[in-house]
């Protein structure tokens, strides 16, 4: 499909969505959603010739997906979460698969055009976390989506709350663009887990955008462990005074990423943790691409990605780090590394920080290199060999990023599943 | 009596080099050689040779390892068959605890000889049995293997290591630099806890100290990839007192 073609089929996908939306057409949502569209079109698909796309060609991904009527294979079970006692939240392309529900500090939402009219933090936040122009995904969803869902959290949520994102289910759509919007009020903490369910057929756009007020607290653990997914994400948090946003990105398996998140730390205290680990072997691709922004002074920010590539894999990581002139004793740390398992692997890494602010802690280090051969040896000398040597080092790389992950039997099972795929 | 170790006319560089250039040493059950000698003769290198490192090429000769081909196994294979080296410089293994590793690392050389992996609780109690051979205080279990260490406790790591594995035979190069006074009396009292009729040792040092804790039954003095001496435990005594200089002019005198 060419670029063209795709614009007239975003085009069309947007009438055929108005038209289900009979009597709405002059609400708040649905004039962001013509904004969105006309933003879409303007730009179109990104091309490598656009700077922030420079590694990542898209329009073959889109390409892939089929743009047929038939209906997908039902979904399989995720298996990230084994008998873990969790607020189950399903998104399909059709909706919210669960009734919204109200429980224990925590409330699930539609997002509607009612709901915007009627509730002010909703207004102040849809498509502004996530500007229409940030990326041309951003806008496409923003103008698609056609499941979008209010998290608020209000309280200590002491069970995990669990995101369950439906590619395909019973649907034909082959760009499924789930929205959803986590507003965590002051003092208020949950732990959110994100798993998708992919099909071959499908491009999974979400697009996700969370305030974090004072001193909430909030960690999302995203956890792609399919070999046929193919993801195309946004995120960003609004983090103000001494609360803090951790988001952990475990690519066990996948197929094509590029996930786009955004911190910003907007009042003093705040403070923003960005991990991920990526393991990929055969032809995938995983694109990491982080902006966190010290807009005021003391704030903390943290960041470490890192990678294990074998076979034909790639990977890229693009982290920007900005310290506004008013963020001073401002502490940023970025650190990506990368672990080459075989000649034909690549990664492209690139770190950038703009740093306007002159009393300010940063830094950032990135190294890409293949398995110590002294280490190998040391413990082959010690009975273990070597591709189990091999095995329990690369094991031990992705553990540092791992270890963060907060639900421990998710931990666990995004472990076996690492040691499952470094064995293949 | 069959030897434990027979090395005879070992050969072996690395890059085009070479750096062992005809060894001859065989070892029986029970004994403790020391091998000493000038900074670069080739110590480490012929300690990483018998280990299986792949970098060094053997170009001639042999070595039988309780009667079989030990050039023919892969390293993991030698640990198996019981050989153990205490490396002169131990590798920090980031993200891999102490405990995890010695874990993998016995039951990898349980499997190797058909044993059955330990059960965890009698597995731990065997670790801290053997930690209190080196003193070493149980919160290195914990601690990714070597990272961070000092000098002295890398060392002492080691020695617990092949205190774990119950070696036929171990190597310890250059076990006792960076030692402080008490860590070597400490380290070697462990080391002399696991002599027995059937281990052997080979022991690497530039020091007559550890010799004294660790009674060598033979002294060799390897120079430039040979041995060009071997005698008592005195010869250790002599080489403190008069160096090596004695020996080079023998050397070239030889040649
Ligand atoms: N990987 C290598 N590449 C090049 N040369 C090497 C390599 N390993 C060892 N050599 C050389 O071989 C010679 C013997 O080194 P070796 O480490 O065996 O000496 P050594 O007797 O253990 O010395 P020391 O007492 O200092 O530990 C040295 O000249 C050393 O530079
Ligand atoms: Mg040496």
């Amino acid at each position: 499909m060419s670029t063209d073609n795709f614009n007239d089929y975003v085009s069309s996908s947007f009438e055929r969505l108005e038209r289900r939306l009979n009597g709405h057409v002059n609400g708040p949502l649905h004039n962001l959603r013509r904004r969105a569209l006309r933003q879409f079109i303007d730009v179109g698909i990104p091309t490598r010739r656009m700077e922030d796309w420079k590694y990542t060609s898209v329009i073959n991904v889109i390409n892939d997906a089929q743009f047929s009527s038939e209906k997908g294979a039902p979904a399989p079970a995720p298996a990230a979460l084994p008998n873990e006692d969790v607020y189950h939240i399903v998104i399909t392309p059709e909706g919210l698969d669960s009734a919204p529900f109200e429980a224990d500090g925590l409330t699930v939402e539609v997002l509607t055009d009612e709901l915007v009219i009627a509730d002010e933090r909703v207004r102040s936040t849809i498509g502004a976390i996530l500007p229409i122009d940030t990326t041309p995904f951003v806008a496409m969803n923003t103008a698609l989506h056609t499941t979008g869902v209010v998290i608020r959290i209000t309280g200590n949520v002491t069970k995990p709350i669990h995101l369950d994102l439906i590619a395909h289910d019973a649907s034909p759509d082959p760009l499924p663009s789930p929205r959803i919007l986590v507003l965590a009020s002051e003092h208020a903490s949950a732990t959110i887990v994100e798993t998708v369910r992919s099909n071959p057929a499908a491009v999974l756009l979400p697009v996700c955008e969370i305030e974090c007020q004072a001193n909430a607290h909030l960690h999302w653990t995203r956890v792609l462990d399919d070999a046929n997914n193919r993801h195309i994400s946004a995120m960003a948090a609004n983090v103000y005074g001494n609360g803090s946003v951790t988001v952990t990105t475990c690519i066990v398996d996948a197929a094509f990423v590029r996930n786009d998140v955004v911190i910003r730390l907007l009042e003093p205290g705040a403070q923003g943790f960005l991990f991920g680990v990526s393991v990929l072997d055969g032809q995938q691709f995983a694109d990491n691409h982080t902006v966190v922004d010290h807009v005021m002074p003391h704030c903390h920010s943290e960041e470490l990605y890192k990678g294990v590539y074998d076979d034909g894999s790639t990977g890229v990581f693009n982290g920007k780090i900005f310290v506004r002139q008013d963020a001073q004793k401002t502490t940023a740390y970025q650190s990506n590394r990368s672990l080459l398992l075989s000649p034909n692997a690549q990664v492209n890494a690139k770190p950038q920080l703009e740093i306007w602010a002159d009393d300010v802690k940063c830094s950032h280090g990135a190294t890409t290199g293949a398995l110590d051969a002294d280490a190998i040896f040391y413990l082959q000398a010690r009975g273990i060999p070597k591709a189990e040597a091999r095995r329990l080092l690369t094991m031990a790389f992705a553990m540092e990023v791992l270890e963060r992950v907060p639900v421990e039997s998710l931990r666990q099972s995004l472990e076996r599943r690492m040691e499952q795929r470094l064995s293949r | 009596m069959q030897p434990l170790l027979e090395i005879t006319n070992l050969h072996a560089g690395i890059e085009g080099r070479d750096i062992l250039k005809g060894i001859n040493l065989t070892v029986n059950p029970g004994e403790v050689h020391a091998i000493m000698g000038p900074n670069g003769s080739g110590k480490s290198t012929l300690a990483s040779v018998l280990a299986g490192r792949e970098d060094y090429s053997v170009s001639e000769g042999s070595v039988v390892f309780k009667g079989r081909d030990l050039l023919d196994l892969a390293p993991e294979e030698r640990a198996g068959e019981g050989l153990f080296l205490a490396f002169q410089y131990p590798v920090e293994i980031p993200g891999v605890s102490t405990a995890n590793f010695i874990k993998a690392s016995v039951n990898a050389v349980r499997a190797y000889r058909g044993q059955d992996a330990l059960e965890p609780a009698a597995f731990l109690a065997l670790m801290r049995e053997r930690m209190a051979l080196v003193d070493m205080a149980p919160t290195f279990l914990s601690r990714a293997l070597n990272e961070g260490f000092s000098g002295g406790e890398k060392k002492r790591a080691e020695v617990f290591q092949m205190a774990m594995l119950e070696p036929s035979l171990a190597v310890l190069d250059e076990t006792d630099s960076g030692l402080d006074i008490d860590a070597l009396r400490i380290v070697a009292s462990g080391v002399n806890a696991l002599r027995s009729p059937d281990r052997s040792f080979v022991v690497i040092t530039h020091y007559q100290r550890l010799l004294s804790h660790i009674v060598p039954d033979v002294v060799h003095v390897l120079h430039n990839g040979v041995i060009v001496r071997s005698g008592g435990k005195e010869l250790a005594l002599e080489l403190e007192e008069r160096g090596y200089d004695w020996i080079r002019a023998e050397q070239g005198s030889e040649v």
